[in-house]
């Protein structure tokens, strides 16, 4: 592994959290995809010894302060997720590029579900089936991503 | 036994790379401090500060991320045609002319109310300082609803100040972080205001709704005069809302023979997701009422002034506006 390979993850991260940042308001608000779990992902996928379970959970955390909800719950969301993509990631480096779009939309699914679990500890209301629109949009993402040719460290893909 | 150690230590995978505890121990000592700091976070006041500090951190960060929406906008603003600022410009001096006529009306009225009120005895009027602010972004948690506006604890914000725009009420700062301050919108469903119909002076509590931009008014029995239409009022005996600022008006009115509550639904009249610039207004401070106007009766007409003053500075004689306030002393005595 590349020595300089920690200064890209902290970098794309702190684009991926710029991206949170901006002033997303009204349905692009309801469907925005979670730009920096689906770095997580991608990092937790290529380089699980730089980027693991601690890492998502740090970012998880500043997500929170951005969000403004109880410290705690993204943290909690991205550490999960980062735990399934983890303990998977030997096999995932030999899926081809279907299965590893399908496992990727399980790990933002994964995120979010705990995400609505524990608002809805807290006495919110779900607010319907739109809910899950940026698991959608995150993996059409992540499929962009590939088409442009982002090495996700997908098995098939040009052969 | 020695024996038996020496086979487990045999039994252990090798490993091949030296990458620290496993992900699963990993995965239980994350989730366990996330836990831990959910609890605290929800249940104890310690991380506020915490929260403060690292706020002011990434606060440059959302400078930056705003950036690029205002930078279009500024654009957009000077590109505006020649016309559409004329037309502006004399729709506004129309309303400047009008709003001046009202002034002076007003400066009359309040020069007369004065006069009353020393002839009555009675107290000061509460006057309110405020803040304009600007809406930075609105709230990220699609479970809440809330903006984050421009203006903090160096600004003088204090937590529990109404957000009022120019049509009405729009919610109550509830977190102030050092450059900004967390509004809570009157349509989120932790929120309640006390409101009056503003036509028999009936009072209430709105609660938001959370899911649609709408506001409920609960446990108003069946037989309750409320109609279509009917403007709701803030009541100000909260001591934190002015009294008489516009809320709702009352768009749907559902009555089930199972329910002894009617269902009310009413429409915020406030901007609540069009404005940009909000006031925040302070919360009304009275000093303690002397004791003459406490002591003879013909004072307890002045009602309204009086129970502006927050609930805790009310002096005895006047009973407190809400029924579980009264019950409360009973309980301790």
């Amino acid at each position: 592994m590349h020595p300089s390979k920690l200064k890209f993850i902290v970098l794309s991260l702190f684009c991926a959290y710029i991206f949170l940042l901006l002033p997303w308001s009204g349905f692009a608000l309801k469907i925005r995809p979670d730009f920096v779990l689906l770095v997580i992902i991608f990092w937790l996928i290529r380089a699980p010894n730089l980027c693991n379970v601690g890492i998502a959970w740090l970012v998880g955390l500043f997500v929170d302060l951005a969000t403004g909800g109880t410290f705690g719950q993204y943290a909690l969301a991205y550490t999960i997720t980062a735990f399934f993509a983890v303990s998977y990631q030997k096999r995932l480096v030999l899926f081809n590029g279907t299965q590893q779009l399908f496992y990727v939309f399980l790990l933002l699914l994964i995120s979010q579900v705990v995400l609505l679990m524990l608002k809805t500890f807290s006495g919110a209301h779900f607010m319907g089936w739109v809910y899950f629109a940026p698991s959608f949009m995150g993996v059409l993402l992540w499929f962009i991503a590939v088409l442009c040719g982002l090495n996700t460290g997908g098995r098939s893909r040009g052969k | 036994m020695r024996r038996f150690n020496h086979k487990l230590e045999q039994q252990q995978a090798p490993a091949f790379f030296v990458r620290g505890p496993s992900a699963f121990a990993r995965l239980a000592f994350f989730s366990t401090l996330s836990l831990v700091l959910m609890a605290t976070d929800a249940r104890l006041q310690y991380l506020a500060s915490v929260r403060q500090s690292l706020q002011t951190l990434i606060h440059p960060l959302q400078l930056l991320a705003n950036k690029p929406s205002q930078i279009y906008r500024d654009v957009d603003e000077y590109f505006t045609l020649h016309n559409n600022l004329i037309d502006e410009n004399q729709r506004l001096k129309q309303h400047a002319l009008q709003q001046d006529i009202a002034l002076q009306k007003l400066n009359t009225l309040a020069f007369e109310n004065d006069n009353l009120r020393q002839l009555l005895q009675a107290n000061k009027a509460i006057v309110e300082s405020s803040i304009v602010a600007e809406i930075m972004h609105v709230g990220r948690d699609l479970f809440t609803k809330k903006v984050i506006v421009n203006r903090g604890e160096t600004h003088k914000v204090v937590a529990g100040e109404a957000v009022v725009d120019a049509t009405g009420v729009i919610g109550q700062v509830t977190r102030v972080y050092p450059l900004s301050s967390e509004v809570t919108l009157i349509t989120d469903k932790s929120l309640a205001i006390p409101v009056q119909i503003e036509r028999n002076g009936l009072r209430a509590i709105a609660f938001g709704h959370g899911r649609d931009n709408t506001l409920d008014l609960p446990y108003l029995p069946i037989n309750v005069d409320i109609q279509r239409g009917d403007r709701l009022v803030t009541s100000g005996i909260d001591g934190v809302y002015p009294a008489g600022l516009s809320v709702a008006t009352v768009s749907q009115i559902e009555i089930t023979p199972d329910s002894p509550f009617a269902r009310i639904v009413c429409v915020p009249t406030g901007g609540i997701e069009n404005h940009r610039q909000v006031l925040l207004v302070s919360i009304p401070q009275v000093e303690a009422m002397p004791e003459s106007a406490i002591e003879s009766p013909a004072k307890l007409d002045v009602r309204p002034i009086n129970a502006q003053a927050k609930p805790p500075k009310i002096p005895k004689p006047i009973p407190p506006p809400k029924p579980n306030n009264t019950s409360k002393p009973h309980a301790s005595e």
